[in-house]
């Protein structure tokens, strides 16, 4: 119990560091108070996870394997994405304030009781949001798309949420009848977590805005932003309609439409952002494998993909904006890199691998693990499905990687912000280790899988 | 614990290579890698180790084990592909030396090299279907980046572009048939699966997929035209990869899986296919006209020689050919090589010369040529004998051999006698002698080994009995025929193909004096005895080519038609907040109606 009121006073302390260091214009302090703070509270959910913590608050918000290991990744995610901040942000201060703001949002989603905790964890995240993607002012078009679609999605979410208290007059998260009515309310659901979590056909705004928007935001978008749609998707999904068969359905074809819509768009795609925003999409498209099967393991497995893909794609996108400082924004533009700076090209090459699946990182288990845990519960087609879809990611993957290592060679050397450097490295570092010993983030994600199965 | 020992050290190597930024002492290291993993083959014991690699014990349960080892095993087999790569790498290595002599792609290319060793390694020695797969994937990789290492030739690319198309449908089926077979026996490892494997449809269709994957990497129909294109990489590439082992592991692998393919009643299947290609793949050897091709061509027949051997319950045999093929091959391209450097990088047979320039490189070449033929005591004399022994009682297989090995016979002397033709007006002549000595001197251990690889077979059926673990059911039992008679009837055939073939492009007697008449006219005097000689055959290979061409456009097209879509995807997002929303609707009712027909 104590360490629930530790990890929520922490939480406060850091967005009252932000709010008054903000306004004290004081951005290095900021970002070690951040930084500080983060790691505190990522140490804190690490231990939480690892003891095997569960304390439900008031029936409003819980903290138990599912929720914190979410709550580990948003926490990690936001730290890495401060520093990127830091090193390019026009405005700082205000990026960590609203990041902290959205922070607290997530929190609530991934630990939330009810429907409404979710929906307000959801517009807490999402408003900042929009805000963040507005600090750069070339990218007002982004943020008005942006704003927009989720007003859509939050006009759906709450109609769903009317239907599920109509149907069982309550809006707790707990299994509903199997009705029509509760069956619409499920698809309703999809369609507006869909546009958190990227799902075909609610993403398509997705390579707008995270071209519009600055590499870092662009990175905190689909490396931390969707994970929380995942959040949420998985939450709702599971626990309310684990009895009925079409929404899980839906989510299985969902998938494949997913898969193929940011693959195939990605086959011919010249700029860099968009390469990575369509296989961003690619990669939401084999998280909902797991929960299309509807099994721990495959929640599990979901989850493991979860964190692979934060990682990857934020150092990925902190390689994107230090080319993008540059003006360089296409693929061919990346001729030369191997020469002018190898560390950015070999882990390019890294996390470029890691998501086509290749052995000793974690993209490849995390398919692994999908792709098993599919044939498993007697969704074979889904996984040769999802083989086939990597095999073609290949082919966009490869036009940057073969890019980066022709062209001129060490000409001339470019050196990286530091703290760009620092991001990429971690997420490297994590890419891998974990893709060699994955055994421990294997056994809190089937941990976190089986708690959201076993405890309701 | 040495086993895995022998795979670290050229991975170390090319840790070394990566990271220390030395430009000249590049080669050195890599020759320095591939000689300490050499050195460590004595040490080598038999048997399997298994290092955990993570579980997933939710996943288990049903008899399914949620473990993931990752299995070395070391048979006879495995020990047998392992001498064949550890003595092979550092000859490449050292042949490299001479070939590429451009100091700023140095770097790169052993670094590629010594990781397609390792992963080459692994791959030997690889104990479950974990193991295979992450080997298969390393090798498709470095060999994508060996293939288009010119990246500046956009012949090259594509030629990369094309073998990493064709290698990936494998990766993608060995996956996929991972994923069915552990459903079906609860495990990865060959031991247990290949010891109970029962036919079921799961089953049947991961065999299916893994004889998919093995024909895509030992370039089998339909699969096989990467495998020429494929000699777009460098010479010494083409030697390790294309010839001794990467072409090789789907080969391997067939043999490993064997008993599997057995019980899925699959082996007929496979008997069809490999004889289809060793057909197609000789008569376009007959035909070919870049020096390299010829050679490859000749591999790819070799390949489905090994697997007809295979099938066809010839295992014994078909080891034995598996391991002498790959000395000569290697030495063969090691000839090419030297060809094509001293005349310019030409490739055309018929245009290049002069290899007598440098006698060490004409007399080893030499050896290649009459190992690749089968003439005594060359290894490949006693392994043509030993299929062709084998087959004695199925008369249409052993048609189809000896056929074979008159027209082999035939190109590999064509091949021969156009390269070391004498051009005095060229500077080819000059440039073989001034030519670097290390490729030379790579090539006499070589040349060694095609005679030394006769003896060992004598020794052969009781070294691969010795250790066979589960497969000795299948290789125990098969001997290795020596008849007298068949080695007769083998050498007047190659003694035939190789005379017809002296008189054709040496002597040019015996077609009758309109040869001459045709030569003279046409000035093209070597093209047109052949257009001549073998009319028939070369229009067969034309019709073969042609259905060969449509192949390669139905690939094309499969590329084309997904780049297609992917432009008409792409242009939905226009930007337009409204389309936006409206494709949000009608997404949402499209998945609303669907809940609604899956719900009745």
């Amino acid at each position: 119990m104590i360490l629930a009121y530790v990890f929520i006073s922490i939480t406060a302390i850091m967005l009252f560091f932000n709010l008054a260091l903000n306004v004290a214009k004081r951005r290095s302090l900021q970002l070690a108070a951040n930084a500080a703070l983060l790691s505190i509270l990522s140490m804190l959910a690490a231990y939480m996870l690892y003891s095997g913590y569960i304390y439900t608050a008031a029936g409003t918000i819980s903290f138990n394997p599912f929720s914190l290991f979410f709550i580990l990744v948003f926490t990690l995610g936001i730290l890495l994405v401060n520093v990127l901040a830091y090193g390019h942000s026009e405005d700082y201060g205000s990026f960590a304030l609203l990041a902290s703001f959205a922070l607290i949002g997530m929190y609530l989603v991934s630990s939330s009781t009810s429907l409404i905790t979710i929906f307000l964890g959801l517009e807490l995240a999402s408003i900042p949001t929009v805000f963040i993607v507005l600090i750069s002012r070339k990218s007002l078009e982004a943020a008005a798309k942006l704003f927009i679609m989720a007003s859509i999605a939050v006009a759906f979410f709450s109609f769903a949420m009317a239907l599920v208290y109509g149907g069982t007059n309550a809006l707790s998260l707990s299994t509903v009848p199997k009705t029509a009515l509760m069956a619409f309310a499920s698809v309703l659901f999809i369609a507006s977590i869909g546009f958190d979590a990227s799902i075909f056909p609610f993403n398509i705004f997705i390579p707008d805005v995270y071209n519009g928007a600055p590499a870092y935001v662009t990175s905190m978008l689909g490396g931390i932003n969707k994970k929380m749609g995942f959040a949420a998707l998985i939450q709702v999904i599971i626990l309310l309609f684990i009895t009925s068969k079409s929404p899980f359905i839906v989510l299985a074809i969902l998938s494949v439409f997913t898969m193929f819509y940011g693959n195939l768009a990605a086959l011919r795609q010249e700029n860099l952002k968009r390469l990575l925003a369509y296989s961003s999409i690619s990669q939401a498209g084999y998280m909902l494998i797991g929960i299309a099967i509807s099994t721990q393991y495959g929640v599990g497995a979901s989850l493991f993909q979860i964190f692979a893909h934060m990682f990857i794609f934020i150092g990925l996108l902190g390689i994107v904006g230090w080319l993008e400082g540059r003006n360089r924004h296409r693929v061919s533009d990346l001729i030369g890199l191997s020469g002018e700076n190898r560390f950015a090209a070999i882990a390019m090459t890294i996390f470029m691998l890691s998501l086509v699946g290749l052995p000793f990182t974690t993209g490849f288990v995390g398919k692994f693990l999908l792709f098993l845990g599919a044939v498993r519960s007697g969704f074979a087609w889904l996984a040769i499905i999802g083989i086939i879809n990597s095999i073609i990611s290949v082919y966009y993957y490869a036009r940057p990687i073969m890019a980066a290592y022709t062209g001129r060679a060490g000409e001339y050397k470019i050196r990286m912000h530091r703290s760009t450097l620092i991001v990429i490295s971690a997420c490297l570092a994590i890419t891998l280790v974990l893709g060699i010993f994955p055994s421990p983030l294997i056994s809190i994600t089937s941990n976190a899988g089986a708690y959201l199965f076993n405890a309701h | 614990m040495i086993t895995p020992l022998i795979l670290v050290l050229p991975l170390a190597a090319a840790m070394a290579l990566a990271v220390l930024a030395g430009k000249r002492r590049a080669k050195y290291v890599a020759l320095a890698g591939s000689i300490a993993s050499l050195l460590l083959l004595p040490l080598i014991g038999y048997g399997t180790q298994s290092i955990g690699w993570f579980s997933i014990p939710q996943l288990a349960g049903q008899g399914k084990a949620a473990s993931i080892q990752i299995t070395t095993m070391v048979t006879s087999l495995n020990m047998l592909l392992l001498i064949i790569i550890l003595t092979i790498a550092p000859l490449i290595m050292l042949y490299s030396f001479g070939y590429m002599e451009k100091l700023d792609e140095q770097r790169r290319f052993y670094l590629e090299m010594l990781a397609f060793e390792a992963s080459m390694l692994a791959f030997a020695m690889s104990g479950n279907l974990i193991l295979i797969f992450i080997a298969w994937e390393f090798l498709s990789l470095t060999s994508y980046l060996l293939i288009g290492f010119w990246d500046h030739k956009p012949s090259a690319i594509r030629a990369a572009r094309k073998a990493i198309t064709t290698v990936l449908i494998g990766d993608l089926a060995i996956l996929a048939a991972i994923a069915l077979l552990w459903n079906a026996y609860g495990t990865f490892s060959f031991a247990q699966i290949f010891s109970s494997a029962t036919p079921s449809p799961s089953t049947y269709l991961a065999a299916a997929l893994l004889l998919v994957a093995i024909f895509t990497k030992s370039a089998q129909f339909p699969f096989n035209e990467w495998l020429p294109d494929a000699m777009e990489g460098p010479t010494p590439v083409s030697a390790f990869l294309h010839s001794t082992t990467m072409v090789k592991a789907g080969v391997f692998a067939f043999i490993i899986m064997l008993p599997l393919f057995i019980a899925m009643h699959l082996t007929h299947v496979v008997m069809i296919i490999s004889a289809l290609t060793l057909l197609l793949a000789t008569l376009n050897a007959m035909r070919e006209p870049h020096l390299k091709k010829v050679i490859a061509y000749s591999t790819m027949g070799e390949l489905s020689l090994m697997l007809l051997a295979f099938s066809g319950g010839a295992i014994a045999a078909g080891i034995y050919f598996f391991f002498a093929q790959s000395f000569y091959k290697a030495l063969l391209f090691f000839g090419s090589g030297a060809a094509m450097k001293a005349n310019g990088e030409e490739s055309d047979l018929n245009k290049v010369s002069g290899m007598k320039g440098n006698r060490l490189v004409y007399i080893t070449t030499l050896f290649g040529v009459l190992a690749l033929a089968g003439f005594i005591p060359f290894d490949g004399f006693f392994a043509n004998v030993g299929i062709g022994a084998s087959f004695a009682s199925n008369i249409i297989a052993y048609i189809l051999i000896s056929a074979v090995a008159l027209m082999t016979s035939f190109y590999i002397f064509r091949w021969f006698l156009l390269i070391s033709k004498e051009d005095r007006s060229s500077s080819s002549y000059l440039n073989y002698k001034i030519g670097p000595k290390s490729m030379a001197f790579a090539m006499v251990p070589l040349a060694a080994m095609t005679i030394a690889a006769s003896y060992i077979y004598f020794y052969f059926p009781s070294f691969l009995s010795n250790n066979a673990s589960y497969l000795s059911a299948y290789i125990g039992t098969t001997s290795i025929p020596l008849s007298i008679t068949e080695g007769l009837i083998e050498s007047a055939i190659i003694a035939g193909g190789a005379a017809i073939s002296y008189a054709v492009y040496k002597k040019k007697i015996g077609i009758s004096q309109r040869l001459a008449y045709y030569a003279a006219r046409n000035g093209l005097l070597v093209n047109a005895a052949y257009s001549r000689f073998a009319l028939f055959v070369y229009d067969l290979a034309e019709g073969v080519t042609l259905f060969d061409i449509y192949l390669d456009s139905a690939f094309d097209m499969l590329a084309g038609a997904a780049s297609a879509s992917g432009e008409r995807l792409r242009r939905m997002a226009t930007g337009n907040v409204n389309a936006y929303a409206m494709i949000f609707s009608i997404g949402a009712i499209a998945i609303t109606v669907f809940a609604y027909l899956v719900g009745k």
